[in-house]
């Protein structure tokens, strides 16, 4: 240890302020803004019961970015794998004693709050592979016994999120933790054996019926959105109504008919960007998409100017579950993917994936504010 | 132990890897981009329209029924407020389980029920489906109040047909039903179909409701509404909307207080009357008892009381004077002594009746076993004796009283607009030989059945309708036509001028002379059923028409009263009558099933009948103009 090296480069306060991403943040803070803006039309003109709790909750997550980003990453280093297990115990110990929400168990409470475990894990497996790789070279990557403790990593609290159940963050979850391995350098030919192997799985999934009967039903009708007009299809088929019907610049503000006409469901949620699509047209659904796409940009950008590999791992891991989030979503919405229930990050009405994304976002915040510096490897816990 | 942080190698991968990353990333987006091009702007169009199909419904304006009045404006069918609830299965997550929530508050039987889900399959889930009409207000109002706990129900203020009268008019009128599914294929489009899809539309099931359905059902408007995801009505678009037209009204001949009358005056029989204006045509009372209530038929037939009515030996659902059947017996009489004179014989022939004749093979025997006497035409049709009848019967060709009868109203059906009307039948050679048309051993003409058919027996039948008119046109000379419907809407066809019928008009006397005779002679056969006010003096005939045969042996042993067989054997009692006799207006005739004898039964109460006829005197009165008629009907649909 070196304590000398280090305590050379800690920053004074000030000069951390000076140093955030203020470029992120304003576009962060845009993109929410269009979520109070959005909401307080889907409440037909309201701050209640939507915009003004969301733009209270962004203004509370929006604090709390900005302290993870002033909190050096070395800190966050040294907490990755704690809060990857803590976390991962949490999500063993829902269905122990979790809350049984709309036929799925998702929900712990401590001390007086809901704990929503698979929503803190999308940050403990992101913090956890970061750290694990953070400790491997190059050429370690790629051997199979250290690929084994990483798909357990993702493997374990995948396969417990899935058995909430809730096919959507089980995706995500997965989808992340594979694509942090990529990053991490994994050769292509075991990527390659390992979707095919995937996809095997999946199969294996759906003929012997692992999946729940609503879970096949809406891939399904995802594949053929005709099968089941009332059903899955129907809000699908609402939701294209909706978009396509507010043509080139919309329907203006708060004159969306479809959404006002609550023909689309979860309009404050799942299904908020038709509403933004239906009321702002073509014109402002792809500005609010070049939003999300400069904030995944400048994300990228501060991972691949960290130096430490902890950093970019962590920050490219955060960047891949926004991304996920947001072509989820808006695919979905748009016929794309399935009905899954993701929600449009930060435009969404929902406490969880708030505090999740803009914490997220403090991890790429710390990364940046500390980009240049390095963090010798070790294997230790801590 | 410090090892190298700066791995080149990993950071080269990493950079390399998040360059694509980025670049996939900048590719969905691409995509994402590209794919609401495509919905905004180049499907634009088609979502739109989609987006103002979801918005607005078209909702379906049910026009009001034309009302049908008898000929003073009497309403005969009209239409009522009827508070229902309604289910749309679209609503309900469980179809089942909302109509169990219903059946919390009104009682849903298994058969209903059951019909409900049928109609769900069939009607699909779109269409609101009844589930009970007819609710007091007090069940309707808290059904309303319970509405929150019920998925799927509406409630429903809607319109019946309602029927003042009863079972009264019931086989004029008809009544109203559901539409089947032949209904519905019958309908030429789509909206018509839409319209008798409507929960609770009806359709004329019989009767005059169901010929002249098209003229009363009137055309259907329709309401732009707008809705929400729930199918909930945010507004209605009045502006856009085209009102429903009511159904025209339908002007009848009958006269509701006769029709009344008669069917208070044939009340516990199985039996059927028919008052004509004689000159006209018109159909005053069209009685058929017993009968059923169009009422409780509009809500649907309840299985119980079908069986009920299908089942009675006094076959309510059957409307006798124009379905029913009877053999004429010796009402017959006096078209068989214009026929003998159309043969060449004239009023003076005598005849001596001795109770009996042998003809062919066997005796026959006249209802007076002692016997008349010598009688001439005009007393051969006073005291109805058999045996005059029978020694011209000997040499008469049938053919000629066959033509005779077809002339004066019989073996025909009329334009009445009525369904399942008989033709009864009216023997003669030609008919015998298409009747056995396979057996030509049969087909020969047998003279004894002459003898059988002068008398209005044998092979003869005829309608309670046919009687009626025969006495129409023995009272007034001229082929009559009878007609039920005055008016539809504001037309009214003019009142039809009978031609005289071809045959000499000197022959006719006879025949009214010796119906005059019958009851106002003393010794006539319905003396006791005459009429004493002298301005409405009343002829009739008598009649009365085995259902069985009486053998030969049955005869030796002395015959059974009528009064000692089974009802279902007893003799049909029949009268023809019109008045009064000096200037014909009215012509009634009266049948009563297994009623005994046609002096006894059926002509004091055809006397009651024609006493209320000519005490009212219908023709006198102006009937109800169809002009002021269809103003009033537009009017209070416009009210309502």
């Amino acid at each position: 240890m070196s304590p000398m090296i280090l305590s050379s480069r800690r920053r004074g306060f000030r000069d951390r302020v000076s140093r955030l991403h203020f470029p992120l943040l304003i576009l962060l803070t845009m993109i929410a803004g269009a979520g109070v803006v959005t909401l307080y039309s889907v409440a037909e003109g309201s701050w209640n019961p939507w915009a003004l709790k969301h733009a209270t909750r962004y203004g509370a997550a929006l604090i709390l970015l900005v302290a993870m980003g002033l909190i050096g990453i070395r800190f966050w280093k040294a907490l990755a794998y704690p809060i990857y297990f803590a976390a991962l115990a949490a999500l063993i110990a829902v269905p122990l004693i979790g809350e049984s929400h709309m036929g799925a168990q998702r929900w712990i409470e401590l001390g007086g709050f809901q704990i929503q475990p698979s929503e803190a894990m999308k940050i403990g497996l992101v913090m956890g592979l970061a750290r694990y790789y953070h400790g491997l070279r190059a050429e370690q990557v790629s051997h199979i016994l250290y690929l084994i403790p990483p798909l357990l990593m993702i493997g374990v609290p995948v396969g417990l999120v899935f058995m909430q159940p809730d096919l959507g963050t089980a995706l995500l979850l997965g989808a992340t933790g594979v694509a942090i391995v990529f990053l991490a350098g994994l050769s292509w030919r075991i990527g390659f054996l390992g979707i095919v192997s995937a996809v095997v799985a999946g199969y294996g999934a759906y003929r012997y019926e692992i999946l729940k009967s609503y879970q096949i039903e809406r891939i399904l009708t995802f594949l053929n959105p005709d099968r089941d007009p009332l059903g899955q299809g129907y809000h699908l088929l609402q939701s294209k109504i909706a978009l396509g019907s507010g043509g080139l610049d919309g329907k203006g503000y708060m004159e969306g008919t479809q959404s006002q006409l609550k023909f689309l469901p979860e309009m404050q949620t799942d299904f908020i960007f038709t509403i933004f699509g239906e009321e702002f047209g073509f014109v402002g659904a792809v500005g609010l998409l070049a939003l999300y796409l400069g904030v995944i940009i400048m994300a990228m950008g501060v991972a691949l100017r960290a130096k430490s590999h902890f950093a970019r791992l962590m920050s490219m891991g955060v960047v891949v579950t926004f991304a996920l989030y947001v072509f989820i979503n808006t695919g979905m919405v748009m016929g794309l993917a399935p009905v899954v229930g993701v929600p449009l990050p930060l435009v969404s009405y929902g406490g969880s994936v708030m505090v999740t994304i803009m914490a997220g976002f403090g991890l790429v915040m710390s990364a940046h504010v500390h980009h240049d510096q390095e963090i010798m490897r070790s294997r230790e816990f801590f | 132990m410090r090892i190298n942080a700066q791995d080149p190698e990993r950071q080269k991968v990493f950079t390399r890897r998040t360059v694509l990353f980025g670049g996939g990333a900048g590719l969905i987006f691409a995509g994402l981009a590209a794919r609401l091009y495509q919905l905004q702007v180049i499907d634009h169009d088609k979502y739109v329209q989609l987006a103002i199909d979801n918005q607005f419904n078209r909702r379906i304006l049910t026009p009001l029924r034309g009302e049908i009045v008898d000929r003073f404006g009497k309403v005969l069918a009209s239409n009522r407020q009827n508070f229902r609830i309604l289910l749309v299965p679209e609503r309900t997550k469980d179809l089942e389980d909302a109509i169990d929530r219903i059946g919390q508050h009104i009682e849903i039987s298994e058969d209903k029920r059951a019909r409900i889900l049928r109609q769900v399959r069939r009607r699909g889930v779109f269409v609101p489906v009844e589930i009970q009409d007819n609710l007091s207000w007090s069940q309707f109002s808290k059904l309303n109040f319970e509405l929150p706990q019920l998925p799927g129900a509406q409630p429903d203020v809607g319109d019946t047909r309602d029927y003042p009268y009863g079972e009264a008019a019931a086989f004029v009128i008809g009544y109203v039903g559901s539409a089947t599914e032949t209904d519905l294929s019958s309908q030429e489009n789509n909206s018509q179909r839409t319209l008798l899809r409507q929960p609770g539309f009806k359709v004329g099931r019989d009767g005059l409701e169901r010929t002249y359905d098209e003229e009363l059902r009137g055309k259907a408007g329709q309401m732009q509404v707008k809705v929400n995801a729930h199918g909930r009505v945010i507004e209605e678009l009045k502006d856009e909307a085209t009102p429903p037209v009511k159904g025209k009204p339908l002007a009848l001949t009958i006269d509701a207080d006769l029709q009344l009358a008669a069917m208070e005056e044939l009340k516990g029989e199985s039996a059927a009357a028919v008052v004509l204006d004689a000159v006209t045509g018109d159909i005053l009372v069209l009685a058929s008892t017993p009968a059923f209530d169009p009422n409780t038929f509009n809500v649907g037939v309840d299985p119980t009381l079908w069986k009920e009515l299908n089942q009675n030996p006094y076959k309510p659902l059957m409307n006798k004077p124009l379905s029913g059947v009877y053999p004429p017996g010796s009402t017959l009489k006096p078209v068989s002594a214009i026929a003998a004179q159309i043969a060449g014989l004239t009023t003076t022939h005598r005849v001596r009746c001795t109770g009996k004749t042998w003809f062919g093979d066997r005796y026959f025997n006249c209802w007076k076993r002692g016997g008349h006497g010598v009688m001439d035409m005009r007393n051969s049709i006073k005291h109805s004796c058999d045996v005059y009848y029978w020694e011209i019967a000997k040499t008469l060709d049938v053919d000629i009283l066959a033509n005779t009868a077809r002339k004066l109203g019989l073996g025909q059906t009329y334009e009445l607009g009525i369904p399942g009307q008989k033709a009864g039948i009216f023997p003669s050679r030609e008919w015998k030989r298409q009747y056995y048309a396979g057996q030509p051993e049969n087909q020969t003409w047998f003279q004894g059945e002459t003898l059988s058919a002068i008398i209005g027996q044998g092979a003869v039948t005829s309608t309670p309708l046919q009687l009626a008119v025969m006495a129409a046109r023995i009272a007034t000379g001229k082929a009559i036509r009878p007609r039920i419907v005055r008016a539809i809407g504001d037309l009214a066809p003019p009142t039809p001028d009978a031609p005289l019928i071809d045959i000499d008009a000197s022959y006719f006397d006879v025949a009214r002379a010796g119906m005059d005779a019958v009851t106002n002679e003393i010794g006539g056969t319905a003396w006791r059923s005459r009429l004493t006010e002298p301005e409405w003096r009343l002829a009739g005939k008598t009649g009365t028409s085995q259902v069985r045969r009486i053998t030969a042996e049955e005869r030796r042993q002395g015959v059974v009263k009528n009064e000692d067989l089974p009802w279902d054997r007893r003799d049909h009692a029949l009268f023809i009558c019109f008045a009064p006799v000096d200037n014909p207006r009215y012509a009634c005739a009266v049948v009563v099933e297994h009623g005994g004898g046609g002096s006894r039964i059926a002509g004091p109460k055809a006397r009651e009948i024609m006493r209320a006829v000519m005490k009212k005197d219908p023709a006198s009165r102006p009937a109800i103009d169809p002009r002021s008629l269809a103003l009033n009907s537009a009017l209070s649909a416009q009210g309502g």
